[in-house]
């Protein structure tokens, strides 16, 4: 990683773009604990505007719309972490299998290749429709396929030069077990791709999952989902344009901070320029 | 988000062939090539229609199942079953599927109804929007990252970067709501709803403005980065640097010396847009009530209906492939002749 000269130091640099991500995600997480009104009961009139007992206002059921924002983010960014480590770890393991095995890695670009004609929502309603009931795991799985063929190009892209290093050929040459090659020769390498790689999976796990919730295929009513309250809520927006708004932006500051902190651990490239003028 | 930043450009599966007679250059060896890729292009998306048949069939539940009403007897289910051709042999369903594809059948929904009736008026309600979408995405990224290009490591290449990479990750529902409350329910300028005529498009051009709009933002974002990356790429080619050396202009040696070499990259990442216009499609034109396949998938998650989807995932397959091959095209025109 090339160090960031501008201002701070790179390491205080790196943390101050990863600090929003993380706040987010750690309010998110603890939300439905601190919610002041349960999620499912009525607390004023459908849609009625914010007041001292509900700040942000009733749903389209009169439910606390800021009960429902604090308890809606869990589950989208728990299901989203889980399809972003279930995605990097496969795609670490197949690329590092794909180096010492060439057919493996050509057989996963196929299967990209053909992947790149399906469309991400389109596969996840292809897939909660067809197994109606899978579920919230429908959703999670489908996601977890769709990405690990486009994950495992950066790994496969990083693992070859490792492997083709002389201590992992002499590794080879000596006889040593493929599991063995690619857990301790090649992964403890592969440090920088994978958490890079694990950043922009989350990114795009956070954009399927709540695509899939807004599409009513992710949680049900009356889950509270910031995805779904978008959708529930849209026929009310001009009485009381919170019960969208809030999840609405709550769903874009999380995939803005996630993606600023996937590109702050990111390797620098492309700084090099065209070098016109 | 298709996942990877830099689009495969993908080696023609013949290189090793045509590598040797590229120096002849004679016509023939072309249409071989160009047949050659037609040919993989034409297995990758039978192979993904293949993907799709497996995926509805390998995953529990069917559709005659997945539609039935309350008290409906194991006697009606079966009946509905045979109606949708569910009873026979899966080979059989699987040769009929795939052979019926490129004669336009794209299989019988849950209801009984034919898919392409359903979708024939939609679809190409989608492909306006989508190719607008696409168009206005090609026109904003390429000026950005030619922009931004020219005056690199600069505070504006630093904000067009860092704006292209904040947008790329927002998903399209979340945008067009904002857009709707801002430049229409707030302000009046534009409708929020799409009306259509009596032909079943939408009834004025306005209408496509705000759809149009959450569509590109985050692809803008996606190819200006691409087109940022591959112009940066192509800028350390040697014969750049000859330009460079020679004193030429940096506008001109952006037009006439960067801008060809990266054009195929650029081409292969707004191809791989292609699928996402479709899919962010789907839920932008649920908020517009714009009378697309994404009204036509909306009634199908309602009904639990995957034969639909299906059609419908062919259907999008087969735009895309034919994008990847215009793609492919301008990778011939570009590298072909040169090289």
């Amino acid at each position: 990683m090339t160090a960031d000269t501008r201002g701070a130091t790179p390491r205080t640099a790196t943390a101050v773009r990863i600090l929003p991500a993380l706040l987010l995600i750690g309010l998110a997480l603890v939300g439905p604990w601190i919610a002041p009104h349960p999620i499912d009961t009525p607390v004023t009139a459908p849609y009625a505007a914010g007041t001292g007992e509900a700040l942000l206002g009733g749903d389209q059921l009169g439910r606390d719309v800021l009960s429902r924002l604090l308890a809606g983010g869990r589950d989208l960014v728990l299901a989203s972490l889980l399809v972003a480590v279930l995605v990097t770890g496969t795609a670490a393991v197949l690329g590092a299998v794909g180096a010492v095995r060439p057919l493996v890695g050509r057989l996963v670009e196929r299967i990209a290749d053909v992947l790149m004609l399906l469309p991400s929502v389109l596969a996840i309603l292809l897939v909660t429709l067809s197994w109606p009931g899978g579920g919230r795991f429908a959703v999670i799985a489908a996601a977890v396929v769709l990405g690990v063929p486009y994950a495992v190009r950066l790994t496969a892209g990083a693992a070859a030069p490792v492997a083709q290093a002389g201590y992992v050929e002499a590794a080879a040459a000596g006889g040593e077990r493929l599991w063995y090659l690619v857990v301790r020769e090649i992964l403890p390498n592969l440090r920088a791709t994978v958490l890079t790689l694990f950043g922009l999976r989350f990114v795009a796990a956070v954009y399927l999952v709540a695509t899939a919730g807004f599409l009513q295929v992710g949680p049900q009513p009356p889950a509270a989902d910031w995805a779904l309250m978008i959708r529930e809520n849209s026929a009310g927006i001009l009485l009381n344009p919170w019960a969208v708004v809030a999840p609405g932006a709550a769903v874009a500051l999380l995939a803005l901070s996630v993606n600023l902190a996937a590109s702050a651990l990111a390797p620098q490239t492309g700084r090099k320029a065209v070098p016109v003028q | 988000m298709a996942g990877q930043l830099t689009p495969d450009t993908t080696t023609p599966a013949a290189s090793p062939l045509t590598a040797e007679r590229r120096p002849a250059r004679t016509p023939a060896p072309l249409l071989v090539r160009a047949g050659l890729v037609l040919l993989k292009r034409a297995a990758l998306l039978a192979a993904l229609l293949a993907l799709v048949f497996v995926t509805v069939e390998l995953l529990p539940g069917d559709a005659a199942k997945a539609t039935s009403e309350r008290g409906e007897t194991a006697a009606d289910l079966a009946a509905r079953r045979e109606l949708l051709g569910l009873d026979r042999p899966v080979l059989e369903r699987f040769w009929d599927w795939m052979t019926g594809l490129p004669t336009g059948d794209l299989g019988t929904s849950a209801r009984g109804e034919k898919v392409t009736d359903l979708v024939s008026g939609a679809f190409p309600n989608t492909l306006l929007l989508g190719g607008i979408a696409l168009l206005l995405t090609a026109v904003l990224s390429l000026t950005l990252g030619c922009w931004a290009a020219l005056r690199p490591g600069s505070r504006l290449d630093r904000a067009v970067s860092g704006t292209a990479t904040a947008v790329l990750a927002l998903p399209e529902f979340v945008l067009a709501v904002a857009l709707v409350l801002v430049l229409s329910l707030w302000t009046g300028w534009l409708p929020a709803v799409t009306l259509t005529d009596a032909g079943g498009s939408p009834a004025s051009w306005d209408m496509l403005v705000l759809p149009v709009l959450a569509l590109t933002v985050p692809q803008v974002g996606w190819n200006t980065r691409i087109v940022r990356a591959a112009l940066a790429d192509e800028a350390r080619a040697p014969h750049v640097e000859t330009a460079v050396l020679d004193g030429l202009p940096p506008r001109r040696i952006l037009t006439h010396h960067v801008l060809p070499g990266a054009l195929p990259a650029i081409a292969a990442g707004l191809a791989t847009s292609t699928g996402m216009l479709l899919g962010g499609a789907v839920a932008v034109e649920t908020i517009f009530n714009y009378p697309g396949i994404g009204s036509v998938l909306a009634s199908a998650v309602t009904d639990r209906d995957s034969p639909v989807i299906a059609g419908v995932t062919a259907l999008t397959g087969a735009v895309i492939t034919g994008m990847l091959l215009l793609a492919d095209l301008v990778r011939y025109l570009l590298t072909g002749g040169r090289r």
